[in-house]
Order: structure tokens, then sequence, then C-alpha cells
């Protein structure tokens, strides 16, 4: 009685959090409500585990559950290293527009702080370069080129 | 040294930690004439500070990204300075300057727009038979996934036209980004060719280079950039 006592609060913060989560992730939300209701069933009623177990042919009500869990947590996994990515991805385009609005050109030590130009970096625009040398050609010169 | 259809030509030289090689590889690379810049790679050593009186421009990332992602910085960067040709060099030692004429050659002669330097089609200097295998099986891979007919897939020295590099959308910031950049290269459906360029191998060059596992990190990281698509 103790542990379904238990389980049933820890389910009932993860409904909690899920229908916090609604307006960001509505697919994060159902999936976690469906996964905490079931929990809630078996938890109450373990019997029925076992039930479900022998009609998928796994045998044990724990074994399905464990199964059950282990895939949940590969799911997990895969979302965050997705996360985890296009959170790298973001700090290397940071990076990398601090060090463009940054550069040195030692012949003539043209300096950048434009704040509007490094948000129209993190945007992928391109604008007129920023250091050009005396013996580099215009802009005008390399339009064509760049069609 | 300077190829006439070019009227501006940027040498990218992506560096981490490379003070002990990198003040000779510029110096070469200014003597013959180019426009070089120095992506540091946020360096713990005075890379920077080496580069920064000899290159034309230094560009430094604040945290280390990748040589991947300093290449991409430095396209970008010769891009915005209005390069009609780019070529990519390693700042280990490992290539020669006087092989850069002939890539932007071939970039005219082919009317190409890229121009893959490859240590196969001449024979190159020392070069340790496991090396020798594990960049036969990445030729091999490249050869499956992206159907490029190319003899070195892993060589640093490359020129591009601007329309080319344009075409280029690199995303992988660690070593996987030479597959993926030939993966961009068949992508974009332009002309390529391989050009026959000297690898020079030097104790030095061979530590900084990829190690056998290096090559599972590779297949790791682009099979994660599969999925992330």
């Amino acid at each position: 009685m103790i542990a379904q006592i238990v389980l049933s609060f820890l389910l009932g913060v993860v409904l909690l959090y899920a229908w916090a989560q609604y307006r960001r992730s509505p697919i994060v939300t159902i999936l976690s409500c469906v996964v905490s209701l079931a929990g809630f069933y078996f938890v109450w009623l373990p019997s029925h585990a076992t039930r479900v177990a022998e009609f998928v042919g796994i045998g044990r009500g724990a074994d399905l559950i464990l199964y059950v869990w282990a895939c949940i947590s590969l799911v997990v996994l895969l979302n965050l290293h997705l996360k985890l990515r296009s959170q790298q991805e973001l700090l290397t385009q940071l990076a990398r527009s601090i060090a463009l609005a940054n550069a040195t050109l030692p012949e003539d030590d043209a300096r950048s702080t434009d704040a509007s130009r490094m948000s129209s970096l993190m945007e992928g625009q391109t604008s007129q370069p920023r250091y050009r040398r005396a013996d580099a050609p215009t802009p005008g010169q390399t339009a064509d080129q760049s069609a | 040294m300077r190829n006439d259809p070019f009227s501006s030509i940027w040498v990218v030289c992506p560096a981490y930690n490379e003070s002990s090689a990198i003040v000779s590889v510029i110096t070469r690379l200014r003597q013959a004439g180019y426009d070089v810049v120095v992506v540091d790679d946020g360096s713990a050593d005075d890379t920077r500070q080496l580069a920064s009186p000899l290159a034309t421009a230094v560009v430094s990332h604040p945290i280390n990204l990748g040589q991947g992602a300093a290449l991409k910085t430095g396209i970008d960067f010769a891009l915005e300075q209005g390069a009609d040709a780019i070529v990519t060099f390693d700042t280990d030692g490992q290539h020669r300057a006087s092989d850069i004429p002939r890539l932007l050659d071939a970039l005219v002669r082919n009317e190409a727009d890229f121009a893959l330097g490859s240590r196969f089609l001449s024979e190159p200097l020392n070069m340790p038979r496991m090396r020798r295998i594990l960049l036969w099986g990445a030729t091999l891979f490249t050869v499956v996934t992206t159907g490029l007919r190319l003899t070195d897939t892993h060589n640093g020295l490359r020129a591009m036209t601007r329309r080319g590099a344009q075409a280029l959308r690199l995303r992988q910031n660690r070593m996987a980004h030479a597959s993926e950049l030939l993966a961009e290269i068949a992508r974009s459906r332009l002309r390529y060719v391989e050009v026959p360029v000297t690898i020079d191998y030097t104790a030095y060059s061979l530590a900084k280079g990829q190690r056998t596992g290096d090559f599972v990190m590779i297949l790791l990281d682009l099979l994660a950039g599969k999925l992330y698509r």
C-alpha cells in the first residue's frame, strides 16, 4: 500500500508536468499522460499487468513493465541527443558570429562591435564586408560572381 | 603565383594549437601572394598571437568547436571579403603552397567549382601503412555513400570557386566534415576535379592527424547527422 501511494504521487507529478508542457509540445504531453495513466492502472491493479504480459507472450507483468520502461528510456535518450545537437548548432552559430564580428586584419587593424551586424549574422544574412583590404575588389565587382 | 582568372584568392587555415608549425605555413602562403585567413579554433597555446602579424586576417572562435566549424567560419569570412576562389589548407605543415596554383588552374581548365587534392594521384611521401588502409576505407565509404569517384577523400587541401563555397551547407563541427563536404559537393551537382598534390608526412603532422579511433567517431558523427536531418 505504501509503495502504491508513493508511486501514485510520482505519477501524479509526471501528469502535472505533462499538463504544464502542453503548449510547448502537445505530443510529449499526450504520450506522458498515456504512460502515467497506464502506470496508475498497473500500480493499483498489478494482476492486470500480468494478464497483459501473458497476452503479449512475455510472462510476468514486472518484465512487461521493465521492457516498456527500457523502450521509453531509449526514446527519451534519442530525444535528448537530438536536443543536444541542436543546442550545439546554436552554440556554433553564436561562436562563429562572435569570431567574425571580432576578426582582425593586421593591415588596417579594423574592429567592429556593431550590434546590428551581429544580429544580421545570426539570421544568416550577408551584408557588406566589414573588413576590406585596399587592393580587394569592391562589392560591385563581385556581385555577378555571387549570382 | 596568382591565377589571373581569380582576382581575390583567400586561403583558409583552420588552426588548433598549431604554434609550432603555423609561422612557417603562413609565411610560405603569404610569400606566394595569397590572402590568408587563420581561424584560431580556441587554441590554448599562442597560435593566435603568432598568426596575427603574419596572416591577412585572424578569426578566433571563443571556444574550441572543431576543424569543420573552423573551415566553415573561414569560408564565410572569405566570402564576406569578396573572395572568388577559396582554398582550404591544413596548418600542420603537410601541404605545399606550390600545389595551390595547380588546384586553381584545374578549376579554370575544367570549368569546375571544386578542385580536390589527392595524395594518391602522386606518390605520397612516408605514408604509414595503417594510414593508407584507413584512407582506403574512407574512400570506399565515400564512393558508396555519395557516388563521387575520388581517390582521396580526407585531404585538407582543396580549392573552390565562390559559387562552390556558397553551395556548401556544412554542419559537422568535428572530423566528419570532410565526408560531409563531399556529400555536399555531390548534392550540389557542381563539377569537381581531383588534382595530384604532395603530402609531407612529418612526425608532427602524423601526431596531429587522425587516429584509428577518430574514424569510428567520424562514422558515428555521420550516422547521427543522418538521424538528425
